[in-house]
């Protein structure tokens, strides 16, 4: 058999249960095959069977899950009739698998070229010096600067893109024939993201690789994925080219809604508030914001806010966009006073609120409040909804027991969470349910202004599209002031009236969303918004052409 | 591997089955002691001194000749008494004092943690012994000198929770939403910080039935001829080598029983309070 018309991976009708056979199975008749150089986008929310998947054709299923039936075909061999041995060799060999957050991955008292080395001797039995020369050479390769020095570090003092890097190279040293990316970018930054997946794609066309790449981003498999995969409850809903995808529309209807709310987005803010009226006064006035941070075996502190200043007038959402790290969190931070502000001056509807004591900000407080980053992690574990959203009341005017009850049911309306779920405890909601809950705590007390913190991330893409309606429709109806922290560039555009970027502390641009989307000066604003990936055919074309271009 | 997860599963269960069983047992000792015991416990009999365990004595007698059988139940009193009263007031002191240093930092702080380092390096033998002989061999000392070194236990296990707790995210927006001092201490931090101290309770009374024994066994405990089992064992050690093995040994079975049964319910506890297997109230 020659190699070509073989795929290099073929899944038939797998199915994988859980030794509890009550339940249905995890992975429902799941069919498809990879060729050489084939990359295919396995796309679906929490839950669907994505990372089980790539368990199965691996082998490595978690806990008591084992396949019912169907099989897994590597280079035309069965994997359920490997011997033992075979196996070995198998995982990693022949197949690999790269997962999330690469530092994990890593031993942590090994330094990360020994690390290479090792796997490169237990698969090629070369010599230690020939090793570690072989791990700088492949270091280079998966476009790690000055690898020499990179070597000799330990995998903490690597960035998580530095990290995923090293893993990758480990990961291809024993020239597999497939590759499965799990969500291997999932938490880096966007700019990071995409130097480490142009990586895995051009090492995967390179070398001829079949590679799997599972997400939830659908931009991501609209830009580098030649078939993608839809993927609900353990089934394989729709299998199609790029292309017939993106230009002839999904066949499923669930496709359609995933493909419609990842889209969901340039519908530009109307900006009424400021230009009917005659311009606002400024609700909110940053001047000169300083906070740092001191860091144990360093003498000078890190300058975590760095003279930031910043106007947000009644009725307009500004958004701070920026990497992780950039300080933008802080900012938010300061403002709430949940850390003390080292310099400069918050102007709060006319009053300073930097002189004001804890007791005296109280006041502020009622009427300025944030939504906190992770749903479930701010949220009382042992309180039910209930008496969290009613928890900020008390900054408020004294309610009875029947007036709170009501409020909190009006609430639950308002962020649309159904009210018998008042007595449920947060991990019982859903993610954006918590995120709802966050939300209505954040709008109890009637405030005026609202720090969201990166309210979208961390999502499902619908869960997302729905929140990023229901902040709208905040907006609209109640004429919030917001201050919208984030990296997550699509949910700008829908949401800010105005951007300003923060990069190490400071604000590099500011100004109208969509003059800075536009028009963005600074090379980083450029950067970022490079790094985004849109769902649009466009992406797939212009790289064909960038290609064409290369052969002529 | 089917069956591994049903094991699992069962003996949790089982665990906390035979551990009430036991403490079932014990209180049935303690309520209806006068009605089991065939003789008085303090009541001497030196005609009848160190008789083999038979129908009459089923526990056999001591060197004065009080019924071991009858001792050996009515000491549950005395030992339980001790070692519940003991961790009662440790719990009810550690967890306050542990809340407040976890939540508040400043030299108070590092000052009781110093306290609790010097109490719990000092021999607890010495400690006891000191402790006993300044304020009398009463039943009530020993659960005081008991709860001086179970108190810190306490007080540390809520510390390093509220340490871990009070840099969470929801107590953040707790603050936002305009929570004070002791709303966030009492509401937000202390529930979600309880459960290691819990399990720590019924752990806790098994060491302090122990160390009552052991404080007895030494000389730094309850008086003859109060029932107390750490002070029969006592007793009964100085005829063991001579072959008279009943005085010694039947108190020392009754030790083993209650600190088992103490840790087997800290063991359910710990299982219960897995929050892998909690779920909506």
């Amino acid at each position: 058999m020659t190699t070509a018309n073989v795929p290099l991976l073929e899944v038939r009708d797998l199915c994988v249960g859980f030794a509890d056979d009550t339940q249905a199975p995890a992975l429902q008749d799941v069919s498809f095959s990879l060729k050489r150089g084939e990359i295919l986008g396995i796309v679906g929310e929490t839950g669907a069977g994505k990372s089980l998947l790539a368990r199965a054709i691996i082998d490595m299923l978690p806990g008591e899950g084992r396949v019912i039936s169907g099989d897994v075909l590597v280079n035309g061999q069965s994997t359920s009739s490997m011997t033992k041995q075979q196996r070995l060799g198998f995982r990693g060999g022949e197949v690999a698998l790269i997962g999330t957050n690469a530092k994990a991955l890593l031993d942590p008292v090994v330094k990360v070229g020994e690390q290479i080395a090792r796997v490169l001797r237990a698969h090629r039995g070369i010599g230690k010096k020939e090793a570690w020369k072989e791990s700088l050479r492949l270091f280079e390769q998966v476009g790690i600067v000055n690898p020499h020095r990179r070597a000799h570090a330990y995998p903490h003092e690597l960035s998580g893109g530095m990290a995923q890097r090293v893993v990758i190279a480990m990961a291809l040293i024993a020239q597999p024939k497939v590759l499965l990316a799990d969500d291997a970018t999932l938490g880096l930054d966007a700019t990071i993201q995409l130097q480490v997946l142009d990586l895995l794609v051009a090492k995967g066309r390179e070398l001829g690789l079949a590679v799997v790449l599972i997400t939830h981003d659908l931009g991501m498999v609209a830009n580098y994925c030649d078939r993608v995969g839809i993927m609900k409850s353990g089934r394989l809903l729709e299998l199609e080219t790029l292309r017939a995808f993106l230009t002839d529309g999904p066949k499923h209807p669930y496709s359609q809604e995933l493909l419609d709310a990842a889209r969901v987005r340039p519908l530009p803010m109307d900006r009424e508030p400021s230009q009917t009226q005659e311009p606002a006064q400024p609700l909110l006035e940053v001047t000169d914001l300083v906070k740092t941070f001191h860091v144990e075996g360093f003498s000078e502190p890190v300058r975590a806010v760095d003279h930031v200043s910043l106007t947000i007038r009644k009725g307009e959402t500004l958004a701070l966009v920026g990497e992780s790290g950039s300080g933008k969190t802080t900012t938010g931070q300061c403002l709430v006073r949940l850390l003390q502000s080292d310099s400069g001056s918050i102007r709060f509807d006319g009053t300073e609120t930097l002189d004001l004591t804890d007791t005296q900000f109280r006041a502020v407080r009622r009427r300025m409040q944030m939504v906190f980053q992770e749903p479930y992690v701010a949220l009382n574990p042992r309180w039910r909804v209930r008496d969290l959203i009613a928890e900020p009341l008390k900054l408020g005017d004294p309610l009875t027991r029947a007036e709170k009850d009501a409020r909190v049911l009006e609430l639950l309306d308002l962020v649309g969470i159904a009210r018998t779920k008042a007595n449920v405890y947060p991990h019982e909601l859903t993610a954006g349910e918590q995120k709802r809950v966050g939300v209505a705590r954040a709008l109890a007390v009637r405030p005026d202004f609202v720090v969201f913190d990166e309210p979208t991330t961390a999502l499902d893409i619908r869960v997302r599209a729905q929140i990023i309606d229901l902040v709208r429709d905040l907006q609209k109806r109640m004429g919030l002031s917001a201050l919208f922290i984030t990296h997550d560039l699509n949910s700008v555009r829908s949401l800010a009236h105005y951007v300003a970027v923060m990069r190490h502390g400071k604000i590099i641009e500011q100004g109208p969303t969509e003059e800075i989307f536009a028009n963005p000066k600074h090379d980083y604003t450029r950067e970022l918004l490079e790094a985004e990936l849109p769902i649009e055919v466009r992406a797939e074309v212009r790289t064909c052409d960038l290609q064409t271009e290369r052969q002529l | 591997m089917k069956t591994s997860s049903v094991t699992r599963r069962f003996s949790g269960k089982t665990t906390l089955i035979i551990g009430l069983t036991f403490l079932a047992l014990q209180f049935v000792a303690i309520v209806f002691a006068p009605w089991i015991a065939p003789y008085s416990p303090e009541n001497a009999d030196p005609l009848n001194a160190l008789q083999e365990p038979s129908v009459v004595h089923l526990f056999g007698t001591d060197v004065s000749g009080m019924d071991i059988f009858s001792r050996v139940i009515f000491a549950t009193r005395i030992n339980l008494l001790i070692s519940v009263t003991a961790v009662a007031i440790a719990f009810a002191i550690g967890v306050p004092i542990g809340l407040a240093i976890g939540y508040y930092k400043g030299w108070i702080s590092s000052l009781a943690m110093r306290v609790f380092d010097f109490i719990q390096s000092f021999p607890v033998f010495v400690l006891g012994m000191v402790l006993v002989s300044v304020m009398g061999q009463e039943i009530w000392n020993v659960a005081i000198v008991l709860a001086v070194l179970f108190t810190p236990v306490f007080a540390r296990l809520i510390r390093a929770e509220v340490l871990s707790l009070r840099e969470r995210p929801f107590i953040a927006a707790a603050r936002c939403s305009g929570a004070t001092d002791s709303t966030i201490m009492f509401q937000h931090i202390l529930p979600n910080a309880l459960t290691p101290a819990i399990v720590q309770i019924s752990i806790s009374i098994g060491m302090a039935i122990l160390l009552t024994a052991g404080l007895s066994f030494v000389g730094a405990g309850v008086r003859m001829p109060t029932p107390e089992w750490g002070l029969m064992v006592s007793n009964g050690a100085q005829q063991m080598i001579l072959g008279i093995w009943w005085v010694a040994l039947f108190p020392g079975l009754a030790i083993v029983f209650s600190v088992l049964t103490f840790a087997l319910l800290g063991d359910a506890a710990k299982q219960m309070f897995d929050p892998h297997s909690r779920s909506a109230s």
